[in-house]
């Protein structure tokens, strides 16, 4: 039996991400914001002897492909040749949805509509008619709750009825006016002479999609040589009436449709109305952000306490236990001080790292997010950022990987790079153990506090890296900013726990294998050359160290805390791993350095500041150069982030020390 | 007609012109922002503005509001 692949597509924020949770049971991350997804995600779903193959299109309002977010789903949809296109509708907002429906079948592809979160619209009272809805369409057309997973069944069926059906599709069709008409057939016949240049696009909506401005299309037929009618031949004021006429019939067809199909009863209140006049306050709505963030923080830090204790007394009891057994000391200190300590020091800071995530899932899932995007544009704005950007901003605090992927949505390339750029300054969750480590042993009391700081630090960093950039490199202005705002929901404590089982466990995979890995070379630097004093001056951790010192001599980092630096490049949390490792132990790393005479609280806020600032770890510079396609971008971006760090340390240390009369 | 961005919270207005026919056109068109299409003004923070149609919001910053031209109803 041949593979049924399907894609599904949607405008943003309808649900698609959770239904292609319930379709395939893969969970992922679904945002209840715009542009989470920004990669084709594929998953596999069996049922009887049929296997269907997922694809997640980005969430898209049309096809026309201006973002590199709209060019990703429209190539899927134009070039991959699927056997049906899933369009998940949000049932509360049909007419909205159906502009895009109006443009995916003119593709002429088998479509099946699936008509989502249909328990809302009954509680909003809004009926729809389904029947009427197909009729009209000419798409089947079938009920879901995704999020209850209500409806899957019946929409797989009609997946594989509609996917394994031999006759072509015959969707309703877009009645333009006749000034389109004309040009439409004009074009299309033309194509039609030369039809073998298309591929797989029909003449008929090749030409619809000429009229439309498709440059990519209109690039790549002027290179084969061809001047097309109408298009080559009239002027752009002409050619823009003919836009704004498709766009209308599109629109006119779109509430047609609506009209004849849903029912609103009268008078409903519009909720959430309410609510955004006082969350997005050009006065209150900053202060009230602010507010959550800070809240957020501060429960971050007491929640995961009592875990925290626990976690530390069971490793406490594995060191103590193996060295109760007979065993070879070199075998003894591989396991104790290799293996138990440095994962050890890692997996005690998993418990803050999985409220975190929490609570910004569930901070996403009510909306709330979109719309401190909105406070925040202003801000953003006056510093040469855009508004949009804030999002992958706030993804940063949870891993900087996602974040700069997310700048994908933004369409300007030049507020991309500086998005990119600033992003590592946000203060991503691998960085958070190495704050906790050395703020609670230098702080105390005042330990959330100094977290908080560095917080701010990094944000205020990143824009006056921003300012610098758009002031001196690009010299212009970001582009607009216009977002949808998605309507308030109830977060469910389901789905949040899910997400923050799924971005915790993926820390912990990188914990087991990139930091598990990283702590064993940190382990053997400082056990080799073989002889010498576990993590003294005379094992190769400590030639290293010594040797790089120097450099750092100005920002008062002893030799064990460089080696710290340049393993934290493998991950950030592995700063805490091998400095665990070279100060004899996890359970002892605390109380050691403490005692250590050459640290002092400034040097740690020195420190904590440059393993802010100075570089991404492996994975996000990775991203970063394919994101920016250019090395010298990515060099720049690496070059910065040094430099920063350096000159940030060393006011830190030396007003601090002013400051407090050392 | 004025600016979007020189409306009040709480106006219902009507869209009549759009300036310009560059990609912001282009996107306020798929948002569904188009001459003829009614709009209630949901937030005013200085020059940016939060719009309702039907059943969507949608946020516009200072220079997004300032291209659609609107009439008060």
């Amino acid at each position: 039996m041949k593979d049924i692949r399907i894609l599904l597509a949607g405008n943003p924020n309808v649900g698609k991400t959770t239904l292609f949770n319930s379709l395939c049971g893969v969970h992922q991350h679904t945002g209840n914001y715009p542009g989470v997804t920004v990669e084709i995600k594929t998953g596999k779903r069996q049922m009887n002897e049929h296997s269907i193959i997922v694809s997640d299109l980005p969430g898209t309002y049309s096809l026309s492909a201006f973002t590199p977010d709209e060019q990703v789903a429209r190539d899927a949809l134009l070039t991959s040749g699927p056997d049906a296109v899933v369009q998940i509708i949000d049932a509360t907002n049909i007419e909205r949805n159906l502009f895009l429906t109006t443009q995916l079948m003119e593709i002429g592809l088998p479509m099946i509509i699936a008509l989502n979160m249909c328990d809302l619209a009954e509680e909003q009272g809004i009926t729809i008619d389904a029947d009427c809805l197909e009729k009209n369409l000419k798409i089947p057309v079938v009920r879901i709750v995704a999020r209850k997973g209500e409806g899957i069944e019946e929409l797989i069926k009609t997946i594989i009825r509609v996917s394994t059906n031999k006759t072509p599709a015959f969707h309703r069709e877009v009645e333009y006016p006749h000034s389109v008409t004309s040009h439409i057939s004009e074009i299309g016949n033309y194509l039609g002479a030369h039809g073998t240049l298309l591929g797989s696009l029909s003449p008929h909506y090749a030409a619809i999609r000429l009229m439309e401005g498709d440059e990519h299309l209109e690039k790549m037929l002027h290179e084969k040589g061809l001047t097309i009618p109408f298009i080559d031949t009239s002027d752009p004021a002409e050619r823009d009436g003919i836009v704004e006429d498709i766009l209308l019939a599109r629109y006119r067809a779109a509430e047609e449709i609506t009209t004849c199909s849903v029912k609103c009863s009268m008078g409903r209140v519009m909720p959430g109305d309410l609510i955004d006049q006082v969350l997005t306050h050009r006065i209150f709505g900053i202060p009230i952000f602010l507010s959550c963030m800070w809240f957020a923080f501060q429960l971050t830090f007491s929640a995961s306490n009592p875990f925290l204790v626990g976690i530390e007394y069971i490793f406490g009891y594995l060191t103590e236990l193996m060295n109760s057994v007979e065993m070879d000391p070199f075998v003894r200190s591989f396991l104790s001080d290799g293996v138990i300590g440095g994962v050890g020091s890692v997996l005690v800071f998993v418990p803050s790292i999985f409220v975190m995530f929490l609570l910004l899932s569930i901070l996403e899932d009510t909306g709330y997010l979109a719309r401190a995007a909105f406070v925040m544009d202003r801000l953003m704005h006056s510093v040469g950022l855009h508004g949009r950007s804030f999002i992958p901003f706030l993804i940063g605090f949870g891993c900087n990987v996602p974040a700069i992927m997310a700048t994908r949505t933004l369409q300007s390339k030049a507020d991309r790079i500086i998005t990119i750029i600033t992003i590592p300054f946000m203060s991503c969750a691998a960085r958070l153990p190495v704050y906790v480590l050395f703020a609670g042993v230098f702080f105390g009391a005042a330990a959330g506090n100094v977290i908080f700081f560095l917080y701010v630090l990094g944000i205020a960093v990143a824009i006056l890296s921003a300012l610098i950039f758009r002031r001196l490199v690009f010299r212009d202005e970001p582009s607009p900013f216009i977002m949808e705002l998605p309507p308030y929901r109830k977060p469910s404590g389901f789905a949040a726990a899910v997400h923050m089982w799924f971005k915790g466990r993926e820390y912990l995979k990188r914990a087991g294998l990139v930091i598990f890995g990283g702590v064993i070379v940190v382990w053997a630097l400082a056990t080799l050359p073989a002889g010498v004093e576990y993590g003294s001056a005379d094992s190769l951790a400590g030639i290293i160290g010594q040797a790089l010192q120097p450099v750092f001599a100005p920002l008062g980092f002893n030799w064990q805390l460089v080696v710290g630096l340049i393993f934290g490049f493998i991950a950030k949390e592995v700063v805490v791993g091998s400095l665990g490792t070279l100060y004899g132990g996890e359970e002892m790393l605390e109380s050691s350095l403490a005692a250590d005479p050459t640290l002092h609280p400034i040097i740690a806020l020195a420190y904590m500041v440059f393993v802010l600032l100075y570089l991404p770890c492996v994975a996000a510079l990775g991203v970063i150069r394919q994101e920016m396609r250019s090395w010298k971008w990515t060099g720049i971006a690496i070059g910065w982030g040094i430099l920063v760090a350096y000159v940030f340390a060393f006011i830190i240390l030396h007003v601090g020390s002013l400051v407090i009369g050392a | 007609m004025v600016p979007l961005s020189f409306t009040n919270t709480g106006e219902k207005v009507v869209v009549r012109s759009i300036c310009g026919t560059g990609h912001l056109a282009k996107t306020l068109g798929q948002l569904g922002i188009i001459i003829g299409i009614e709009l209630t003004i949901i937030q005013k923070a200085k020059e940016s503005v939060i719009v309702r149609i039907g059943e969507s919001r949608y946020a516009l910053g200072a220079g997004a509001a300032s291209m659609v031209l609107v009439e008060p109803l």
